[in-house]
């Protein structure tokens, strides 16, 4: 038997360390946001037109089905545009959660890297989607533009600010389903189904909230994305302002939903790492 | 050096908890490579997992001044989907490493040939060993953790394999778990028995194996 060594326990904080954890912490982020790319996009041609896809279909149907059913535009917005932002902006919500919620299960394998964390392979997926999600919005929006459909950006750094609640909020919820998923795979069917449903229909995102009944709206309006989506409306178009979206309310749920998520991770990521 | 100290581990089973570490504290050597041996499910694989940092110990640390390497398996950390090509980027640019020398040196240690750009699910066990190890050596480390998968591939790879090994010797060592006494006697300088949750180190090898075969020969 050797004799243990004393003293080997370094464990002071020192500026030197917390920066060097960083650089590795960025660097680890920075490769798990391109092999994702890889991964998600890289091997099937049309990978990334899907992501175009998605929203345009379902902005299409929407519109196809209020065009026809009445010939007012909404609340006096462009009906086309009023659904992209619509739609592109409960994305910035939806996507970053849907795929952040699998990551820990599905990167088992990288968290045999010593300095692969479970709070690197949940970020870095959240990070690529919202750059994804940045992109469509962007893309979807100059491609209405092109084609005719009347996009005027009022307050571009508002709709970049109503842009973030949505991002904030979606990692909130990705960061605590991926928490849970691990030991609970179920989470994810309560999260599409459950709560993803009715979120989709009660959001707003081919109304606005001042056409719907006064007793349902008083109900709705609990849903801070309703707050976002009208907040994002407001912003962006100048026929419209909001008498219903709350900057406060959509920001406490966004960021109290964050700092949630994130406790949810410190709790559990130990065990998530062993469950299998 | 690599330092345990009182690094606890245990599992729950259907049938309640079931110690795998209890309260291991020891010191690797500077500069020996040692193996570690243990019966069927006695917590080698996990060991090596807590050392390499990629699962952390209910309770206690481990401490390393050095460059460790991922515990190296048959594909553990690789992305099955990718081609061995990605996944050598992938171990670059975590570890800091030149893209393109770890990618060069990959392609060209581990002679997959035009297999280098298919994804790695297509591959034989072998040639997932083979990519493994030549990806590690390329990073340089100081230790390597190496979980059972040492007698990858062909005689002629493994012979390749150990020469290069050989070489940088000098300045890395290598903590192997295996049950396997041969592969033990020939990559190691002593051993140490994982059993029933303690972990006890010998420095002379021949009496570790000694100890080794009285365990197996148990009656249990």
């Amino acid at each position: 038997m050797t004799a243990l060594s004393s003293g080997i326990a370094d464990n002071s904080i020192t500026v030197k360390k917390v920066l060097g954890a960083l650089v590795t912490q960025v660097r680890v982020i920075n490769a798990l946001v391109l092999r994702e790319t890889k991964t998600r996009y890289g091997n099937y041609k049309i990978g990334f037109l899907w992501a175009l896809i998605e929203p345009l279909v379902g902005v299409s149907v929407f519109v196809a089905i209020f065009a026809n059913l009445r010939n007012d535009n909404p609340g006096g917005m462009p009906l086309v545009t009023f659904m992209l932002v619509g739609f592109i902006c409960y994305g910035l919500f939806r996507d970053p959660w849907n795929s952040m919620q699998g990551a820990i299960s599905n990167s088992r394998n990288l968290l045999t890297f010593p300095q692969v964390t479970t709070f690197d392979v949940i970020m870095s997926r959240g990070i690529l989607q919202v750059l994804v999600s940045f992109f469509v919005l962007g893309f979807l929006l100059y491609m209405a533009y092109l084609a005719g459909f009347e996009v005027r950006c009022e307050r571009p750094l508002g709709v970049l600010m109503a842009c973030g609640l949505f991002c904030v909020l979606g990692l909130g919820m990705g960061f605590l389903f991926a928490s849970l998923e691990p030991m609970v795979p179920s989470v994810k069917q309560f999260g599409s189904q459950v709560l993803g449903r009715p979120l989709y229909f009660s959001s707003g995102l081919f109304y606005t909230a001042d056409t719907l009944p006064p007793p349902i709206r008083e109900y709705l309006l609990y849903n801070p994305v309703l707050h976002m989506i009208e907040l994002v409306r407001g912003e962006f178009f100048h026929e419209f302002e909001t008498m219903h979206g709350s900057w406060f309310y959509a920001s406490m749920w966004a960021f109290t939903t964050l700092v949630v998520g994130l406790l949810a991770h410190q709790a559990m990521h130990k065990r998530a790492i062993v469950t299998k | 050096m690599i330092s345990l100290r009182n690094v606890n581990k245990k599992y729950r089973t259907q049938a309640g908890y079931r110690v795998v570490l209890d309260n291991v504290s020891l010191d690797f050597p500077v500069g020996k490579s040692v193996g570690i041996l243990g019966l069927n499910g006695a917590g080698k694989s996990t060991l090596i997992r807590i050392i390499g940092d990629a699962e952390p110990p209910d309770s206690g640390f481990v401490h390393c001044d050095q460059r460790v390497s991922w515990p190296l398996g048959y594909s553990g950390g690789f992305q099955g989907n990718l081609t061995a090509r990605e996944n050598a980027r992938f171990v670059a640019r975590i570890y800091g490493e030149s893209v393109r020398y770890v990618e060069e040196f990959t392609r060209e240690f581990s002679e997959l040939g035009e297999y280098f750009d298919e994804p790695l699910k297509s591959y034989s066990a072998g040639m997932q060993g083979r990519f493994a190890f030549s990806v590690s050596l390329a990073c340089n480390f100081e230790y390597y953790l190496v979980d059972e998968a040492l007698e990858t591939g062909d005689a002629r790879y493994r012979e390749k394999f150990r020469m290069a090994f050989e070489e940088r010797r000098a300045n890395a060592s290598v903590i192997l778990v295996s049950h396997n006494e041969q592969t033990i006697r020939r990559n190691c300088d002593m051993a140490a028995i994982l059993h029933e949750g303690t972990l006890v180190l010998y420095e002379d090898l021949k009496e570790a194996l000694l100890e080794y075969n009285i365990l197996q020969n148990q009656p249990r």
